[in-house]
C-alpha cells in the first residue's frame, strides 16, 4: 500500500519528461509490450513509462481448474505472498491467544474461527490492491489491456479479448513476465477433480494455526533447495503446533464417497503398504508450472528449458530470439520471489531505456518462510557451503535461544535457531545466514543488507546488540558446531 | 484478587484514514547528549591517566618490596568486579574463562537492572500489553474471543517466577565458572593498594572493575511536596494490582515504555511532560510520532507542566500540575489536579550507584552528576580500577555494558592491547506501541556536523500488513539520514510494528559504512515492514 501512494509522488515529478519524449519511437505502436501483469510485469513497466517509453501491459488470468479468477497484480497479489501473509497472520493471532492466557488475559473458552470472515476480509484486501495497480498504471500512462497476448514475431504481440476480438500491437522491445501457475499431478486419479493448490507447509501451518485438522503428505523431503537442518526445525515446529505429517508417503488415488468427503489413498513407502483416510479438502503443492503454452513461443524459436518448460535467458534477461526478454517466475533458474521480479524488472525496464546498463545480481537473495516459526535466510545452505569448500573451508556458528515472548507463554523453544555458516579462513567471511523463530522476515532484511556488503563474523561481534529482542542473538553466537559444544544460549 | 475488565472497544480509538495512527509507546535512547560530553573528558583524562601511571609505578615497587602484615587478612584475587548485574557478570565470566581468579560483589539479586528491574521484566509487560492490542484485531482476523479479563497479580507472578529462575542461572552461570559470589555492600579502604572491605572482610586484586550500574532518579520532599507519595521504575515492578488511574512524569524511554504498558493494559494513564514531545533527544520525526501515537492510543498528554505537589487522601493520590505555555508569554500558569490517582511514577531519569563506594578515596574522577570517569579503554582515573556499564552513564543499555565488561576482560587478562568497545553506531529500541528502532544519528546531528547541503534524508510512512484487514491501525514511520556525495547511511529511524526486531542486521549493515547504493542493491523480504528501507525512493 505504501508503494502505492509513494508511486503516485514520484510521477509528478518525472511527468513532463515523459510526454516530451513519447512516441518518438514511430515505426511501432509501443516501445514496449509487457505481457503478464504480475509483481514483475507491472514494476517493468512503470519504469519504462517513468523513463519516457510508450508502454502496454497485457494481463488476462485463466481461471483455475476450480474456475477461480482474480484481478490485476499476478500471483503475489491475488494468490500468493499477500493473502497468505494475512492467513498466516490469523494463524499467529491463534496462538497468541492462548500465550495470552499465560500472560494474564482469562478468555472463556471455546475460541472459535470463523473463515468467512477472514477470507473476506483478506478478498477486500487484495481487491483494494487489484485497484490499487490499475490506478497506478493510469498514473504513469502505462496501457493496460486485459487481453491475452501471444507473439507472432519478435515485434508483434497479438492480443485476444474475452470476446474473442483480435487486437495487434507492434512494439520495438517484448518483455515475458507470465508467471506460473501451481501445478496438479496428472498421474493420480482424482487429483484435479477434486484438489486445489498452494504451497505446502505454509497453508498447512496457517490452517493448523486456525484450529483446522491438517495433514502433509511428503515424498521425500520439506522445503527442497533449503538448509535442511533448517527445514528439519520448520518441520518440527509444525508438528509439535499439531500439523501431522505422513512422511516418505506417495498419493494414489482421491475419490468423492457419497457422504462428500474425499477419500485418499497412499502408498507409505516405509512400510509398502496402502493406507486410505477421508479429508474434507485436498491441496495439492507438487511444485509450480511456467504459463507459456499459449504465447506461441515455439513458432518464433524461443528456446525453453526442456525439463521445466521455462525460458531460457541470459543474464540480461534476453531469450534466444533479438528484441524478447522473460523474467520472473518463468525465466529458467530464477528464483519464484516477488522482489526479485520487480527489481529484475526494474532494471530491464532501465536497461531498455538505455538508462544504465546495470544487471540484476541473482545472489545474496534473501528470502523468508511464513510457517507457523518463520524461518529466513540469505546466502548458501549449509550443505551447498560445504559443497563448494568442504566441511574444512567452513566455519558453522550456531545457537538455541529462547524468545523472550516464549518464556512466560511457555512455550517450546526447541526449534528457535539461529547459524551463521562462514568462510573458516581469513576474514571469515559470511556465505550463508539462516534463522527460525518470531519475525524471522523483518530480522533476516537487515543482515541480507550487510551480507550484501560482504559481512564477517567479526562484523557481527561487533555489533552491539538490542536487548532483549530475538535478532540480538546473531550478533552473540560463539559456539561453533566443530566444537561441540552445547549452543544453547544462556542468561543475556 | 482484582481483575480489570477489558472492554474490547474502549482504550483504543479507532480512526479511519491512514493519516491517523494508533498506538502507544517506546524505546531506549538518550545517548547522544552524554556521549559529547564524555567524550571531552575522555581527551582530557588521557592526559592525567599517564600522570598518574607513573606515579602508580612506584608505589608498586615501594610496595613490593616492604613486607605488608594487613595484607594476609585481605583475600586476593585476580580480578575483583563490583556489581553483579549484565556488566559485571559478563566481565567477570570471561577473565574467568581467561584464566584469572575472579569475585563479584553483589549487594543484591544477580542480574541487575536488566533481569531484575529492567529489560527483561519490562518486555515481558510489554508482551502482555501487545496481547491486549492483538484481542482488539482478533474479531478481524476470524476469532471470536468474546469477554476477556485481565489478572494482572497472574501476569505478575508468571513474570516474577521466570525472573527468579533467571537470577538461579546466574548463580549457577558463576559457580560453574568457579567465579566467587560475595554477598554485601562493597567499599573502598584507605589500604595503600586499592582494596575493598565487604561485611568487615577485606578484598584486593590488582585489577577492579566497577560495574555498580544505576537507579532511577527520585525527587526529594522539599523539591516537590509529597514527591515521596510516587514510586519509580523500581516500583512498578512491585505494583500488585493493575493502577485503575495512573501519572507518569517525565518524557524520556521509561516515562514512555511505562506509560504504553498500563495504559495499554488497562490503565487510564496521564503522562506529564515539561515541553511539548516526548523522546526529545530522539530524531525529530520519532519525538512526533511517537507523541501523537501516545495521545491516539488514548494516554492522557499533559504538555508544558509539572508536578506542584502531591497529596495523599483517603481515595488515592492528588496529585497538583502547573501548566504554562512558554509561547504565551501572558497567559498565567494553569493549576490542575488529578485526582484518586492509584499510581504516581516518576521517570524523570537515572542516577549513578557511586556514591557508597568510598571512591574519593582511590582519586577516580567522577563528573557533576557521580559517573565515574573512563576512558576508551574503561580506565578510571586511578590504575588497576576499571568501570563499566550504566555507572559510568554512557549509553545506558545492556548489551553496551556486556560488550564493555568482555572487552576488558580480554586486554586484561589476554593481552589484547587494542579491545575495547566502539561507541558508535549502538542500536537503540524503545518498547513503546508500536515499538521504536534507532541507531546512528539523528537528522539534526547530521546537519550540524555536515552542513544541511551535504545531508540527504529517505523517509517513508504505510501502514503495515498486518493492519490491512483491522480496524486499529497504526503507522510505520522510516526515515533514513545519508551524508556526502556517496550518501553513506549514518542514520535509521523508525517507529512501527516489528522494528524491535528489524533494526539489529541493519546495525550491522550501518556499521560496515552502508551506501544507499548498497540499500538500493538489496533484495527485498516480501512481504515485510523491513524492506521499505530496501526499496525506498
Amino acid at each position: 500500500m505504501a508503494a502505492l501512494w509513494r508511486g503516485r509522488h514520484r510521477w509528478k515529478r518525472t511527468n513532463c519528461l515523459h510526454v516530451l519524449t513519447r512516441n518518438l519511437t514511430g515505426k511501432y505502436d509501443y516501445d514496449l509490450v509487457v505481457i503478464g501483469g504480475g509483481s514483475g510485469g507491472l514494476a517493468c513497466s512503470k519504469e519504462a513509462a517513468q523513463l519516457g517509453q510508450k508502454v502496454a501491459v497485457l494481463d488476462h488470468v485463466e481461471p483455475s481448474v476450480k474456475g477461480t479468477k482474480w484481478g490485476l497484480g499476478g500471483t503475489c497479489v491475488n494468490v500468493g505472498c499477500i493473502p497468505k501473509k494475512l492467513m498466516h497472520q490469523a494463524a499467529l493471532l491463534g496462538t497468541a491467544v492462548k500465550d495470552a492466557k499465560k500472560f494474564g488475559w482469562q478468555i472463556s473458552e471455546p475460541i472459535c474461527h470463523d473463515w468467512s470472515t477472514m477470507a473476506d476480509a483478506v478478498q477486500n484486501h487484495v481487491r483494494s490492491l487489484n485497484w490499487g495497480h490499475r490506478v497506478q498504471l493510469q498514473d504513469k500512462k502505462v496501457k493496460y489491456l486485459n487481453i491475452k497476448g501471444s507473439l507472432l514475431d519478435e515485434h508483434t504481440v497479438k492480443g485476444l479479448t474475452k470476446a474473442g476480438k483480435e487486437t495487434i500491437l507492434t512494439a520495438k522491445n517484448i518483455v515475458i513476465a507470465t508467471g506460473g501457475r501451481p501445478k496438479y499431478p496428472t498421474n493420480i486419479p482424482g487429483a484435479m477433480e477434486h484438489g486445489i493448490t498452494n504451497v505446502a507447509l505454509e497453508c498447512a501451518g496457517f490452517l493448523t494455526g486456525i484450529g483446522l485438522d491438517t495433514t502433509v503428505m511428503v515424498r521425500s523431503i520439506a522445503l527442497r533447495g533449503f538448509d535442511q537442518q533448517m527445514a528439519g526445525l520448520v518441520t518440527d515446529y509444525m508438528e509439535a503446533y499439531g500439523t501431522k505429517f505422513a512422511w516418505q508417503c506417495v498419493p494414489k488415488r482421491v475419490d468423492k464417497l457419497s457422504s462428500g468427503v474425499l477419500q485418499v489413498t497412499w502408498m507409505d513407502n516405509n512400510t509398502g503398504n496402502e493406507h486410505k483416510d477421508t479429508y474434507d479438502s485436498v491441496l495439492w503443492a507438487v511444485g509450480r508450472a511456467p504459463e507459456t503454452k499459449a504465447l506461441g513461443l515455439d513458432k518464433l524459436g524461443v528456446q525453453l528449458d526442456k525439463e521445466t518448460g521455462k525460458i531460457v535467458v541470459g543474464a540480461d534477461e534476453s531469450t534466444s530470439v533479438p528484441n524478447i526478454y522473460a523474467f520472473g517466475d518463468i525465466g529458467e533458474g530464477r528464483p519464484e520471489l516477488t522482489p526479485t521480479a520487480i527489481k529484475a524488472g526494474k532494471l530491464l525496464a532501465r536497461r531498455l531505456a538505455r538508462h544504465s546498463a546495470e544487471l540484476m545480481n541473482y545472489d545474496s537473495v534473501p528470502t523468508t518462510v511464513f510457517t507457523p516459526l518463520e524461518y529466513g535466510c540469505v546466502g548458501l545452505s549449509e550443505e551447498e557451503a560445504e559443497k563448494r569448500l568442504g566441511k574444512d573451508g567452513i566455519e558453522v556458528y550456531h545457537a538455541f535461544y529462547k524468545p523472550l515472548e516464549f518464556t512466560v507463554a511457555e512455550r517450546d523453544a526447541s526449534q528457535c535457531y539461529l547459524k551463521v555458516i562462514c568462510e573458516r579462513d581469513g576474514d571469515q567471511k559470511i556465505l550463508g545466514l539462516h534463522f527460525t523463530g518470531p519475525n524471522a522476515g523483518e530480522v533476516t532484511q537487515g543482515f541480507a543488507l550487510a551480507f550484501q556488503c560482504g559481512a564477517t563474523y567479526s562484523h557481527l561481534l561487533q555489533t552491539v546488540g538490542i536487548h532483549p529482542t530475538c535478532a540480538e542473538e546473531l550478533t552473540k553466537v560463539n559456539i561453533t558446531k566443530r566444537s561441540g559444544l552445547d549452543a544453547t544460549v544462556t542468561g543475556c | 484478587m482484582t481483575q480489570q475488565w477489558l472492554s474490547l472497544d474502549p482504550p483504543i480509538p479507532h480512526t479511519h484514514t491512514h493519516t491517523h495512527t494508533h498506538g502507544c509507546s517506546f524505546l531506549v535512547m538518550a545517548i547522544l547528549a552524554q556521549l559529547s560530553r564524555t567524550s571531552r573528558s575522555a581527551c582530557w583524562f588521557r592526559h592525567r591517566k599517564q600522570l598518574f601511571s607513573s606515579f602508580r609505578r612506584h608505589a608498586l615497587i615501594r610496595r613490593s618490596m616492604a613486607s605488608d602484615p594487613a595484607a594476609t587478612d585481605t583475600t586476593r584475587f585476580d580480578f575483583l568486579v563490583i556489581g553483579g548485574g549484565s556488566g559485571g557478570l559478563a566481565g567477570a565470566r570471561r577473565a574467568s574463562e581467561l584464566g584469572a581468579a575472579t569475585a563479584v560483589i553483589e549487594s543484591h539479586k544477580l542480574g541487575g537492572t536488566c533481569v531484575n528491574v529492567g529489560c527483561v521484566p519490562k518486555k515481558v509487560m510489554w508482551n502482555a500489553a501487545v496481547h491486549a492490542e492483538y484481542l482488539h484485531d482478533h474479531n478481524d482476523y476470524g476469532f471470536d474471543v468474546g469477554n476477556v479479563r485481565f489478572s494482572w497479580e497472574t501476569l505478575k507472578a508468571k513474570r516474577d517466577a521466570y525472573i527468579g529462575h533467571l537470577n538461579r542461572i546466574y548463580r549457577s552461570n558463576l559457580d560453574k565458572a568457579k567465579i566467587q559470589t560475595i554477598q554485601g555492600h562493597a567499599r573502598f579502604t584507605s589500604d595503600p593498594e586499592p582494596t575493598v572491605e565487604v561485611n568487615g572482610k577485606k578484598y584486593t586484586a590488582p585489577h577492579i572493575l566497577i560495574a555498580t550500574g544505576g537507579q532511577p532518579s527520585v525527587l526529594c520532599d522539599d523539591e516537590v511536596p509529597g514527591a515521596s507519595l510516587g514510586i519509580t521504575s523500581d516500583g512498578f515492578f512491585e505494583l500488585e494490582t493493575l493502577p485503575k488511574r495512573s501519572v507518569i512524569v517525565g518524557a524520556g524511554y521509561i516515562a514512555v515504555e511505562m506509560a504504553g504498558i498500563l495504559s495499554t493494559l488497562g490503565s487510564k494513564t496521564s503522562l506529564v511532560i515539561r515541553q511539548t514531545t516526548v523522546l526529545r533527544n530522539f530524531d525529530s520525526l520519532i519525538s512526533t510520532n511517537c507523541t501523537k501515537e501516545m495521545q491516539n492510543s488514548g494516554v492522557d498528554l499533559w504538555k508544558n507542566s509539572q508536578v506542584k505537589s502531591v497529596r495523599k487522601t483517603d481515595k488515592g493520590l492528588e496529585v497538583t500540575i502547573a501548566t504554562k505555555d512558554p509561547e504565551k508569554k501572558n497567559e498565567e500558569e494553569k493549576i490542575r489536579t488529578i485526582q484518586e490517582v492509584d499510581c504516581l511514577l516518576w521517570a524523570i531519569g537515572r542516577q549513578p550507584n557511586s556514591s557508597g563506594l568510598n571512591i574519593g578515596e582511590m582519586i577516580v574522577d567522577t563528573d557533576e552528576k557521580g559517573h565515574i570517569v573512563v576512558d576508551e579503554f574503561q580506565n578510571t582515573s586511578r590504575a588497576g580500577i576499571y568501570a563499566v556499564g550504566d555507572v559510568c552513564g554512557k549509553a545506558l543499555l545492556t548489551p553496551v555494558a556486556i560488550a564493555a565488561g568482555r572487552k576488558l576482560a580480554h586486554r586484561l587478562f589476554e593481552g589484547k592491547k587494542d579491545s575495547k568497545l566502539d561507541y558508535s553506531t549502538i542500536p537503540t529500541v524503545v518498547f513503546s506501541h508500536p515499538p521504536i528502532g534507532t541507531v546512528g544519528l539523528t537528522e539534526d546531528e547530521a546537519i550540524k556536523a555536515r552542513g544541511k547541503e551535504n545531508v540527504k534524508i529517505y523517509k517513508t510512512s504505510f501502514t503495515p500488513m498486518y493492519h490491512a484487514i483491522t480496524s486499529r491501525k497504526s503507522q510505520c514511520i522510516m526515515k533514513l539520514v545519508c551524508v556526502g556525495k556517496e550518501e553513506k547511511v549514518v542514520g535509521l529511524h523508525m517507529q512501527g510494528l516489528g522494528c524491535d526486531e528489524m533494526l539489529q542486521g541493519f546495525t550491522v549493515a550501518i556499521k560496515m559504512g552502508a551506501t544507499k547504493a548498497d540499500f538500493d542493491k538489496t533484495i527485498a523480504i516480501h512481504p515485510t515492514s523491513s524492506e521499505e528501507f530496501v526499496t525506498m525512493r
